[in-house]
């Protein structure tokens, strides 16, 4: 048990060796491995770190981006809301008053074909009652008025304007047939004899006289000299009557048709 | 029955003898430098790291966390040094399972011969810190009247060192020894497997002492400075 110094030496230098041997082979290449993956590590989360900043930053932008656009949509809809209601309250104000018109329309048309058909009533019931006045008076004036009729006839003969008068005058004294005469029924002898002589006389001349019935006269005589006529008849009374009542409708509607469309 | 492997002398050239113990050193050495060559040639730096390179990560993060326990400043400067003190005397007990072989750290020459090389570290290490006036200085703390002292200390505490690694691996050695002569079935075994266990603790206790050493010859200086990084960082590998 004791020390051999050229072992001690041996070993010193062994294990001066081992260090250097080791120092080449195992701590340098471990160390500076182990040092470069940290930096690896290192440097690898450092750009994780960033990138999730970056993320995180752009996912924020996004974020915004997509609540801008949300309440310009919601902006954009309330926007078209209230222009399609308006759009809607237009149209129905146009339908209405469209409907509206076309009523009052209808309610005219339908006031207008009262009026026509009440006009037309009107018309139709004041010609029968003219009518059944004609009826009447040709079912009683048959055979007992002719001196009546004769008489009126002559009367009347007589109180003619001087126009007339001259005219009918003319025409007597220039005629190449005979006057004519036309009465609803035949006149009986005595009553033609007055007529005839009051012709003569009213109009200066012997001209011939000729009867016709014509039951269109109704009650009076109709005088026919030539060209000229006088008459005075119940028939140009109703004739008279009638143009008078179609006038009367004619001038009534358009003042009523007026008055509803006010 | 030989105790030393120093006696062991396997060949002779002109009085110059190769004993057992130098050519075990060199075993241990081929093995350790083989082991770390191969891994090391094919170290990966990226995500996939193949298992040897993973245990050779971890013993030498182990080992410089040691180091940065013990208080030194700057870990890597003494990784070598220090770590293969442990490595060696470590994997020259650790093969004693192996039979035939003759632990190099039995040899009171190579534990003298560590010690001794603890005892020129010491002042190198100091000296590089502090320059050699600042060394110089340290025997004279706390005061003038103490460096004898200081000295004696010094060499004492080599002595120490060198005696208390051989004197438990040999002792082991010979506790196997004596045991195979008394009960040579089982004793033995158990006692080899303790003798694993005291080798390691040895390793463990020989490169801490040798840190501890340089440390406290490097703190005096790191009380008179301004205490610029009093929490040095662990370099750990926790944070991976």
């Amino acid at each position: 048990m004791q020390i051999d110094w050229l072992t001690v030496a041996a070993q010193i230098v062994n294990f001066l060796v081992l260090i250097w041997l080791l120092q080449r082979f195992l701590y340098r290449p471990i160390t500076n491995a182990m040092a470069r993956r940290e930096a690896r590590i290192e440097e690898r989360l450092s750009d994780a770190k960033a990138r999730r900043r970056e993320a995180e930053d752009e996912a924020e932008d996004l974020r915004k981006e997509r609540e801008e656009l949300e309440s310009s949509r919601q902006e954009m809809l309330e926007e078209a809301r209230a222009e399609a209601d308006e759009l809607r309250q237009r149209l129905e104000q146009d339908i209405r008053d469209e409907v509206e018109q076309k009523r009052e329309n209808w309610q005219d048309m339908l006031l207008e074909e009262r009026a026509d058909f009440a006009r037309d009533m009107q018309r139709k019931a004041g010609h029968k009652v003219l009518d059944i006045a004609a009826r009447l008076l040709a079912e009683f004036t048959s055979g007992a008025l002719d001196d009546q009729i004769a008489q009126g006839f002559v009367a009347r003969l007589k109180e003619l304007d001087k126009d007339t008068r001259k005219k009918m005058t003319a025409a007597a004294r220039d005629a190449d047939g005979p006057a004519l005469v036309e009465t609803a029924t035949a006149l009986d002898t005595s009553a033609r004899r007055k007529i005839t002589r009051a012709i003569h006389e009213q109009f200066e001349t012997g001209i011939e006289v000729e009867y016709q019935e014509d039951e269109e006269v109704l009650l009076g005589v109709r005088l026919a000299v030539d060209e000229q006529t006088v008459e005075w008849s119940a028939a140009r009374h109703l004739n008279r009557l009638n143009r008078e009542l179609d006038a009367l409708l004619d001038s009534a509607s358009p003042v009523r048709r007026k008055e509803t469309t006010d | 029955m030989e105790i030393s492997p120093d006696a062991w002398v396997l060949y002779e050239w002109r009085g110059l003898r190769l004993n057992a113990t130098i050519v075990f050193t060199w075993v241990v050495m081929a093995l350790l430098v083989l082991l770390s060559w191969i891994i090391t040639a094919r170290l990966s730096e990226g995500e996939t790291v193949s298992r040897w390179q993973v245990m050779l990560e971890v013993v030498v993060t182990t080992i410089r966390d040691q180091i940065d326990e013990v208080g030194a400043t700057d870990p890597a400067r003494y990784l070598p040094f220090i770590g293969t003190l442990f490595l060696f005397i470590a994997t020259s007990n650790l093969l004693t399972v192996v039979p035939g072989y003759q632990p190099p750290t039995g040899s009171l020459s190579t534990t003298a011969a560590l010690a001794i090389c603890v005892l020129i570290a010491v002042p190198l290490f100091s000296i590089a810190q502090r320059g050699l006036g600042g060394y110089l200085k340290s025997y004279l703390q706390p005061s003038p009247f103490m460096l004898p002292f200081n000295i004696i200390s010094e060499l004492s505490r080599t002595l120490a060192l060198a005696v208390r690694l051989y004197g438990n691996v040999m002792s082991g050695t010979v506790i196997v020894g004596i045991l195979i002569s008394v009960a040579p079935f089982f004793f033995p075994v158990l006692m080899q497997l303790l003798g694993l266990l005291t080798g390691l603790i040895q390793a463990y206790i020989f490169a801490i002492l040798a840190m501890v050493y340089i440390a406290s010859a490097s703190r005096v200086q790191r009380k008179t400075e301004p205490e610029s990084d009093p929490e040095h960082p662990r370099t750990s590998r926790q944070g991976d």
